[in-house]
């Protein structure tokens, strides 16, 4: 009896800790490595259904994907298709840039990566109930790079509706930027195209050409499918003619008979065209005819598609610039007379020093979805002043006038620039702790864009340990945000009175850091983008000694050479 | 061993516990799902009956919330807009409510007009609001806006731009049954719509009077369902209702806020 009671509470105990048999996962083979992997590794953030909802994905932004939908990102597949394996294999090895997805290249090995991608699919039933393979985004007819492709890229911008989320420059600052969400109704924000690094699929126009095609599936980034393009299915030619029939129409002018008989046609030609691009996505068996008809429709949609991708290519740099470190350290150029203003021109013959930032995430509340890239920042001097240039990418414009419904905050965009107190005694004396200072204090400029042309000066011990100071020197302040850029403008006095304060002499190296808020993601305090320490350096005028010296030194070792020739020569003889 | 008994008997409770609270919780996320006939054939129906009905929301409304236009003032400020999630109207009547038989597997084709399910954008607000669509038939957006949309029913992974230029947009035929699914703009991110992908036409959406009405059904006994948005549905207990040749069935609703 007591044998079989325990047998009986031992299988009853088993029933328990073995999973609900509607969330057991039927595992193909071999995917149980898979699915061991994926729980130890994957799991926290896409949680152990792969619903995307493990233990971390609250504070990520964007949100670790759902696996469950079938909606998938990042494919080299058409509009509405799965990814291929290869797909789910090359995100997992290499990651998604400006995500909290990690590249897993170095810390699992090709057969664990492809177990993984086994155990994902198992995620969404359509993996199985597919039975022609995802088709594949032809990348055949490929056009080159070029100012001339670049150039009509610009304008179909434009003609396509891309500036409505992207903005006019492509700094994701679109006027429908801040109303966007997924489909699982969490916010998202369209990306800034002149980051290119931050791209997650890749910044190659290959990989931006297939986000066009394909789309980004559960994000609003919309495919290009035939039907999308204006007056698909029309040659050039044909298209501009309609347009002009058209134009007739809308302003009320009558069409002669053979006017309506043409516009009848291209009318035909459209729908045509437009029907067997339908007919191809949902995947229809087509005639040889149709099939012919939507390819020669294509080729335009491919074409312009090019010349767009190559046009976004275009607003990011080569690479992303290098840290503002070494011999990228910004170097604040002599000028002399008046500096110049903001809006100066002179301003555009120096290069950006690049301050990369960083969520804020060691302090309570933390900052897990850093919306700022970075801090770009120029200098000049003359003898008793210098002006810096700071400027940040912002999707939005916050100031403190708007409070937020449901926290009843206002977030508000500003900035903090950051330099020790006292100056370094030497290469060797520690500089204060680099999130707002420590027992070394730090002093701050602060800048808000409630009041756009004033500094406050602040000195800080700590996060929590802020106090403003009085006003050191002499400040002027000028700031501006267009199209999804702020640029702020200071110039101080270089020496002040008080010795306390912050005292600038050429040729030293001075610690500087920023902390950037973007009320439009949230940042309010300690939630915030930071950077760690880096140095700028008013870069000493080249010398005049170097026409003094270097004449003096060969004029002596000349006479060296002569005086110890004549003692050689005195002894020989 | 009496100890061990009450042992048993409790991790049993609580292990059927564990399994009707998960079981709750898997149906609670199929909520918004229509109930479809597994196979439906279309054939000609004479005489049949007719189910009508009104709809109506129980409790005090709640006053729409009137939906902040961000963008596009000049088109798509001209009209005050408010949320649609929930639309009652005179004498508590509840438009938008999908009134359906759930299990009729024969009766009539959808009419000519059911074949062109449209959408319109006008002034950046979807009309209608829930919109049915037979399967294998393309739905069609329309534009005459003077701004950009676009058509976002993640649901189906359909995201389609379209411009200004781009007057009418199809939308892909679904060869099944499915729905009703969310469909957005994001550009104009205020604007929701439904759409549900119907294998046959005894759908029908409540008007601003809350009315309904199925028509020409074959004499039979349906289960008779609806489907509101945020009330939810009936999928649990659905209603019969007896149809006979020719006859008047008259079936009213009344829905409430779910706690």
């Amino acid at each position: 009896m007591r044998i079989t009671m325990l047998t009986f509470t031992s299988l009853l105990i088993l029933a328990c800790v073995v999973p609900h048999p509607s969330y057991a996962q039927e595992t193909p083979e071999g995917s149980l490595i898979g699915k061991q992997i994926y729980d130890k590794s994957c799991a926290h953030c896409h949680g152990l259904e792969g619903r995307g909802d493990g233990s971390a994905a609250e504070n990520l932004l964007p949100r670790p994907r759902d696996f469950t939908r079938g909606l998938y990102k990042i494919r080299s597949t058409e509009s509405g298709q799965l990814p291929t394996d290869k797909d789910l294999f090359d995100i997992i090895t290499v990651g998604m840039p400006g995500t909290s997805m990690p590249e897993w290249e170095t810390s699992l090995d090709v057969k664990e990566r492809e177990e993984v991608v086994k155990y994902i699919k198992t995620f969404y039933s359509g993996f199985q109930e597919n039975e022609n393979p995802p088709r594949e985004i032809s990348l055949d007819d490929k056009i080159p790079y070029s100012q001339e492709s670049v150039e009509i890229g610009k304008d179909l911008y434009v003609e396509l509706g891309c500036v409505e989320c992207h903005g006019k420059l492509g700094r994701g600052d679109g006027t429908s930027a801040p109303t966007l969400v997924d489909a699982w109704d969490f916010k998202t924000w369209p990306a800034n195209l002149t980051e290119n690094w931050n791209f997650r699929g890749g910044s190659d126009s290959e990989d931006i050409f297939k986000r066009f095609i394909g789309g980004i599936a559960g994000s609003p980034m919309p495919a290009f499918q035939g039907d999308t393009f204006y007056h698909f299915g029309l040659t050039a030619e044909q298209s501009e003619q309609y347009a002009t029939l058209e134009k007739k129409v809308e302003d009320g002018e009558e069409l002669t008979t053979e006017e309506e008989e043409r516009a009848a046609q291209y009318f035909e030609i459209n729908d045509t065209a437009a029907t067997a691009a339908l007919d191809w996505a949902e995947g229809l068996e087509m005639s040889p005819e149709t099939l012919k008809i939507y390819n020669d429709a294509m080729k335009v949609v491919y074409e312009k598609s090019w010349h767009l991708a190559n046009y976004v290519k275009s607003l990011s740099p080569e690479k992303r610039p290098d840290f503002a470190i070494g011999k990228h350290v910004l170097r604040s150029q002599y000028l002399q007379g008046e500096l110049p203003a903001l809006t100066d021109e002179t301003w555009n013959t120096l290069d950006y020093s690049y301050y990369p930032l960083i969520g804020q995430i060691v302090v309570e509340p933390r900052q897990f979805n850093p919306s700022i890239d970075a801090v770009n920042v120029k200098s000049f001097y003359n003898d008793t002043e210098v002006a810096f240039l700071f400027s940040w990418d912002d999707k939005t414009h916050n100031t403190s006038e708007e409070e937020n419904e449901e926290t009843g905050k206002t977030y508000e965009d500003a900035i903090a620039i950051q330099f020790p107190v006292k100056p370094r005694k030497g290469p060797t004396d520690p500089k204060p702790y680099f999130i707002f200072g420590g027992r070394k204090p730090v002093y701050l400029w602060q800048w808000k864009a409630s009041a756009p042309d004033t500094l406050t000066e602040l000195t800080a011990k700590g996060i929590n340990n802020v106090e403003e100071q009085e006003v050191q020197g002499d400040f002027a302040v000028e700031s501006d945000y267009t199209d999804g850029r702020y640029m702020l403008w200071v110039k101080r006095s270089l020496k002040t009175d008080d010795k306390k304060d912050l005292q600038l002499d050429v040729a030293t190296f001075v610690p500087i850091a920023f902390s950037v808020w973007d009320g439009g993601n949230g940042d309010i305090d300690t939630k915030r983008v930071i950077s760690s320490w880096y140095s700028f350096v008013l870069e000493p005028l080249p010398s005049t000694r170097r026409f003094i010296y270097p004449p003096l030194v060969a004029l002596l070792s000349f006479g060296l050479l002569v005086g110890l020739r004549r003692i050689v020569q005195r002894r020989n003889s | 061993m009496k100890t061990k008994m009450f042992l048993t008997l409790t991790l049993f409770l609580a292990c059927g516990l564990a399994l009707f609270v998960s079981a709750d919780n898997h149906e609670e996320e199929e909520k918004n799902v229509l109930v479809f006939p597994k196979a439906y054939k279309a054939k000609s129906v004479s005489n049949g009956g007719k189910i009508n009905g009104i709809v109506k929301f129980e409790g005090e409304a709640p006053e729409m919330k009137k939906l902040e236009i961000t963008k596009d003032q000049a088109t798509c400020g001209k009209t005050d807009k408010f949320d649609e999630a929930l639309v009652v109207g005179e004498d508590n009547a509840l438009k938008n409510t999908i009134v359906y038989l759930m299990d009729i597997t024969q009766g009539k084709d959808f009419d000519a007009k059911a074949k062109k399910p449209e959408i319109d954008q006008k002034n950046c607000k979807f009309t209608p609001h829930v919109q049915i669509v037979p399967v294998k038939v393309r739905l069609t957006m329309l534009n005459g806006d003077n701004v950009t949309h676009n058509v976002n029913i993640a649901d189906i992974n359909i995201n389609k731009q379209q411009t200004r230029m781009i007057k009418r947009l199809r939308i892909n035929a679904m060869p099944k049954p499915q729905g009703p699914f969310e469909v957005k703009c994001d550009i104009h991110g205020w604007m929701r719509a439904w759409v549900a992908f119907v294998p046959h036409p005894y759908f029908a959406v409540t008007n601003e009077k809350g009315e309904f009405s199925l028509e020409n059904v074959p004499a039979g006994t349906y289960k008779l369902g609806y489907w509101h948005e945020t009330l939810g549905n009936n999928n649990k207990e659905p209603v019969t209702v007896e149809v006979t040749a020719g006859g008047e069935v008259k079936q009213d609703f009344t829905l409430k806020m779910k706690k």
